[in-house]
């Protein structure tokens, strides 16, 4: 490893982004692409992790790949101090590229101008606008990504870990948008590049929603006040959220009947209802086998899933969201804007573009209520005496939503109650399975909610 | 800063000097107010505006009623706290069956308050002490007790007979909405004496007038003559949507309508500049910037409107502790024409319109802030600002906060300034309107009459009584609500950017945060147009941290508005803060010093 590639095996570990906090094996630049020369200079990197295990045959797991926009300065101004990963070869100063705005809006100049330097491509979308004077600065607040707010116009979603193969965000936000959907937020433009002779996604430019924040936060704010309240009726308090949840259910509507028209529909024959069943009792099994205070569910589970694979009305199909959550949507001053349809992050890429029934997405919502409502008594005092407060909350605005979605869509969600239950029912499983794995106190929260369903 | 050579001694204290960054002092300008120089033509932009009561505010001859010579004896404690105008509610002659609103003589006032000589001179001392006054002017219909509507019910043919609106059928114009739904059934009423039916927006004893009559626009102008002349500095025009009838419409916002406003406006701009034309149109904001006339023209109807929506909107986000309710009203509101100001309040003396919010909401807000149902009247909520919010201070200043950094000129409701209570036991809209505590004194120092008299009775519960709320015990304590208040409205006047400047709402991930910045659109060079205020205000009972955007500020050091003291500059990070629960910060946001 060079003197830039050692940097970054320090550096990557202590980033937010980075899954483990520590690599064992070798970091190597296995891409580099000059973005912008002199000083400060800008260059694209994708970086390869191999985990912990000695190198050569046989090959532990294939290495992961990462994104980095590397700024390199021979003088470091104090307040991008809080980004320097390291010292290069040339004796720069390397640091993360994305917190120097300076160097950001050479990304923007470049989707503008639909550039392609090396294998990156800059693509902007037809028709649209975008603002080249905007400065850019990291938001604080994300996981897996990095983003960047330009001006108040735009956001740039920058990939950390990078998987090969069509990515459908931004398959699915483009075809909505030329549909003229205002319920999501439009993509202006994006960066690509190849990985593995695959086409990989590297960011994405999208309208950025002013005054906005995420739904679980609104959420929260409203549960918070509830508890905090002498009454225990979620209709008196004053933090009622059913308006926003029954807006929601209808937003979600929009959506899914766009996605109908874009990419279409199908109805599962007999054999292909039975096949969801049965991926959905091997994911129970499975769960079982590792948390045994979910065995105890486990007939009643089964059941649901047997019922399933009995229906005799149609069941359709469609592109969904995926992995819809509270966190996936944001209040914007005009309404709910739905974001993030990159799909089920444990599915591989080339899956997620599987047709599912669009109340999987609504089970997921359903399941975020729940949460939203529950994870907030977790080793809270009153646990016990807020427990029916949480259940009415959720009731409430789970109906809420239905409602709303019904409004829109013609047909209430709770009206297909075995696929509406069988999907709650997966969902919670799932859930089960990674509260055992990562967050033990929070496993009442699923197993709680399979109890009641 | 000019000083006016006959400004009086104030008998109020003098207020201690203000600590830390104080800035020029509030001092008023005194103001000559000339007639033939305007001087200020935009004054109302920055003013801010008090609505008192004549009846409520301070008795002079112990009748029990107040008057207009007792409001000139309480000019100085207006100036002490900073007020810039003075809106009266109706002085006219009236039989009184509408507090007022159903005038039976324009060019008279009420004899209970005085004559047209005390108006002068309230109007003369106001201006000494660079107060204006306007008063409501209700055009749209009069007392059915008016001579004019007399004339016209008792002679079809003579002078008055087109007057007003008859009709021998009661079916006419059947899409506008009954707007007293509590107690009218119609819009028409039957005359005996001319057996006719006549039209009334309002109630069954206020005929409207009918504007398609030449002679009635003439002498309605004739009026604002009369009072204009005598040195009045505007008109609050009431239910100025409702002056014309079309069949077909729901007699709402017609264009004739407007097109008298303009002839109204044109008419004070030939003669009497300066003035100001507040309309009190309960729309939505699309609706009313209508009465705000030709953007071009930068606006040549009215200098002012109401924003009614804001109001509800601002008590909702509160109750449930997030943004939203503001923000999407705000970004409703469209831009007015350059000469035009909205006129804002938290509460007045009508209920808390509810007309402007849903039907969910409208449910919502009665459960929340009207537990008891004769808080309610007609479509809203009749209470004081303190008792709606179950006198919390903390909620108080928020409010008030709101009041005073949204965009529009504030209105402040006599009593509000000191927390005064309300009594829903009285009928109408009475409740709010019992008179003005200024002592813990027999009748709390409005009136010296036996206390029967009252026109009335004071408010006398434990928690606002006038022994505890009064302005004597406050104005003697230096963290009073009055005090406060006062100390809020002079760093507004400070900045008036508060009054000038656009409105930008900023990004925060936490929604129970509201945060705006108030800045000239064009700073240009001069001090005064490169000042900027940051706005940041929790909804929310419970402490809040949020990170803000504030890039467009970097390198800028804020500067708490209240104590002066310098937050750690602005960079190229979020700039995170924390808030108490309720709590607010207003940072002034000089210009980057250069190095």
């Amino acid at each position: 490893m060079n003197l830039l590639e050692h940097a970054l095996a320090t550096w990557m570990p202590a980033q937010r982004w980075f899954p483990g906090d520590r690599i064992g094996g070798d970091v190597t630049v296995i891409a580099d692409t000059l973005l912008a020369a002199g000083d400060p200079e800008l260059r694209h990197l994708i970086v390869s992790v191999r985990s912990g295990r000695p190198a050569g045959p046989p090959a532990g797991p294939p290495p992961a790949r990462y994104q980095v926009l590397a700024g390199f300065r021979r003088q470091m101004p104090a307040e991008l101090a809080h980004a320097v990963i390291g010292t290069d070869q040339r004796g720069k100063t390397v640091y993360d590229g994305l917190h120097d705005s300076e160097l950001t809006t050479v990304l923007l100049r470049a989707i503008a101008g639909e550039r392609a330097d090396g294998p990156l491509v800059f693509t902007r979308e037809p028709d649209v606008a975008i603002d080249l004077t905007a400065r850019s600065l990291v938001l604080s607040v994300e996981q897996s990504n990095t983003s960047l707010v330009f001006g108040d116009s735009a956001i740039l979603k920058v990939f950390r870990r990078l998987f090969a193969g069509p990515n459908p965000d931004l398959e699915i936000t483009s075809a909505l948008a030329r549909l003229g959907s205002s319920d999501i937020a439009r993509p202006l433009g994006s960066v690509s590049s190849r990985l593995d002779g695959e086409p990989v996604l590297l960011a994405v430019l999208s309208e950025f929603q002013r005054g906005a924040c995420d739904g679980w936060q609104l959420a929260l704010t409203s549960l918070r006040d509830l508890y905090a309240r002498a009454t225990d009726r979620a209709a008196e308090a004053g933090g009622d959220f059913a308006g926003e949840a029954h807006r929601l259910g209808a937003a979600t509507a929009r959506v899914h009947a766009d996605l109908a028209r874009a990419f279409g529909t199908q109805t599962l024959n007999p054999e292909e209802l039975a096949g969801l069943a049965g991926q959905m009792t091997l994911k129970l099994k499975e769960a079982s086998a590792e948390v045994p205070a979910l065995a105890t569910f486990a007939d009643k589970i089964a059941t649901a899933y047997a019922a399933l694979a009995e229906i005799t009305e149609p069941v359709t199909v469609q592109r969904i969201h995926g992995d819809y959550h509270l966190g996936q949507v944001l209040r914007s001053r005009s309404g709910w804007v739905l974001l993030d349809f990159e799909g089920e992050p444990l599915v591989p890429l080339d899956r997620r573009r599987d047709l599912a029934p669009a109340l999987r997405d609504v089970a997921g919502l359903l399941r975020s209520f729940d949460y939203a409502a529950r994870h907030l008594l977790v080793g809270h005092p009153d646990a016990s005496r807020l427990s029916g407060t949480a259940l009415e909350w959720v009731a409430r605005n789970s109906a809420a939503f239905c409602e709303g979605y019904a409004e829109e869509h013609g047909s209430d969600p709770r009206d297909q109650a075995i696929l509406l239950r069988a999907l709650m029912l997966d969902k919670a499983v799932y859930e089960v399975m990674y509260e055992a794995r990562h967050r033990p106190s929070w496993q009442d929260i699923p197993l709680d909610a399979i109890a009641g369903l | 800063m000019a000083t006016a050579p006959d400004k009086p001694t104030p008998p109020m204290p003098t207020p201690p000097p203000l600590t830390g960054f104080a800035g020029p002092a509030a001092t008023p300008v005194p103001d000559p107010f000339s007639f033939d120089q305007p001087r200020d033509p935009e004054w109302f932009k920055r003013a801010v505006f008090y609505e008192v009561l004549v009846r409520g505010f301070h008795d002079s001859n112990n009748d029990g009623t107040g008057d207009l010579r007792g409001l000139m004896s309480r000019l100085d404690y207006l100036q002490w706290l900073g007020i810039d105008c003075l809106w009266l509610l109706p002085i006219y002659a009236s039989p009184l069956r509408d507090g007022g609103y159903d005038i039976s003589d324009f060019t008279t006032v009420l004899p209970e308050f005085g004559n047209v000589g005390d108006f002068v001179e309230l109007v003369d001392e106001a201006h000494k002490r660079g107060i204006r006054v306007i008063a409501d002017l209700v055009i749209n219909h009069t007392s059915d007790a008016h001579p004019w509507f007399q004339a016209s019910r008792s002679d079809p043919d003579g002078p008055f007979g087109d007057f007003y609106v008859w009709s021998d059928e009661d079916t006419g114009y059947p899409d506008a909405r009954i707007i007293f739904v509590d107690t009218e059934q119609s819009n028409w009423t039957f005359d005996q004496v001319r057996g006719q039916y006549y039209w009334h927006r309002f109630f069954s004893h206020q005929p409207d007038l009918n504007y398609d009559n030449p002679k009635v626009q003439d002498a309605i102008l004739e009026v604002l003559r009369f009072w204009l002349d005598l040195g009045i500095d505007g008109f609050r025009l009431d239910a100025v949507p409702y002056l014309y009838e079309r069949e077909g419409t729901n007699c709402e916002n017609l264009k004739e309508t407007h097109e008298y406003l303009r002839r109204i406006r044109s008419e004070v701009d030939r003669q009497y500049p300066d003035r100001v034309l507040l309309a009190e149109a309960n729309q939505w904001p699309t609706d009313v910037v209508e009465y705000f006339g030709d953007r071009v023209l930068g606006g040549d109807e009215c200098h002012m409107a109401f924003h009614f929506p804001l109001m509800p909107r601002i008590f909702m986000a509160v109750r449930r502790e997030q943004r939203y309710p503001i923000s999407e009203i705000m970004a409703q509101t469209p831009e007015i024409p350059s000469g035009c100001q909205w006129g804002i309040f938290l509460r007045n003396h009508d209920e808390l319109t509810l007309e402007m919010v849903t039907d969910d909401e409208r449910d919502y807000m009665y459960s929340e802030y009207a537990r008891d149902p004769r808080m309610k009247a007609n479509i809203g909520i009749r209470r004081r600002l303190a008792p709606l919010l179950d006198n919390d201070r903390n909620q108080l200043e928020l409010f008030t906060a709101l009041l005073l950094s949204l965009p529009g000129s504030p209105v402040i409701y006599y009593g509000d300034e000191i927390g005064m209570g309300d009594n829903i036991w009285l009928g109408d809209r009475d409740g709010v309107r019992t008179p003005m505590q200024w002592t813990p004194d027999r009748n709390a120092g409005f009136s010296r009459c036996d206390p029967a008299r009252l026109y009335l009775p004071l408010i006398m519960d434990p928690m606002y009584g006038y022994q505890a709320i009064n302005v004597e015990a406050q104005e003697n304590n230096n963290g009073s609500l009055l005090f406060w208040t006062r100390r809020m409205i002079e760093i507004r006047k400070r900045h008036p950017v508060f009054g000038l400047g656009r409105y930008e709402e900023l990004s925060s991930s936490n929604p129970s945060v509201l945060a705006f910045v108030r800045e000239h659109p064009d700073p240009g060079n001069s001090q005064e147009a490169a000042d900027r205020i940051l706005c940041v205000n929790n909804l929310s009972r419970f402490p809040q941290p949020v990170e803000l955007d504030l890039r467009r500020f970097k390198g800028i050091t804020p500067i708490e508005c209240m104590g002066g003291v310098r937050f750690p500059p602005i960079g190229d990070l979020t700039y995170l803060l924390t808030l108490p629960g309720h709590g607010f910060y207003w940072f002034q946001l000089p210009p980057v010093q250069e190095r």
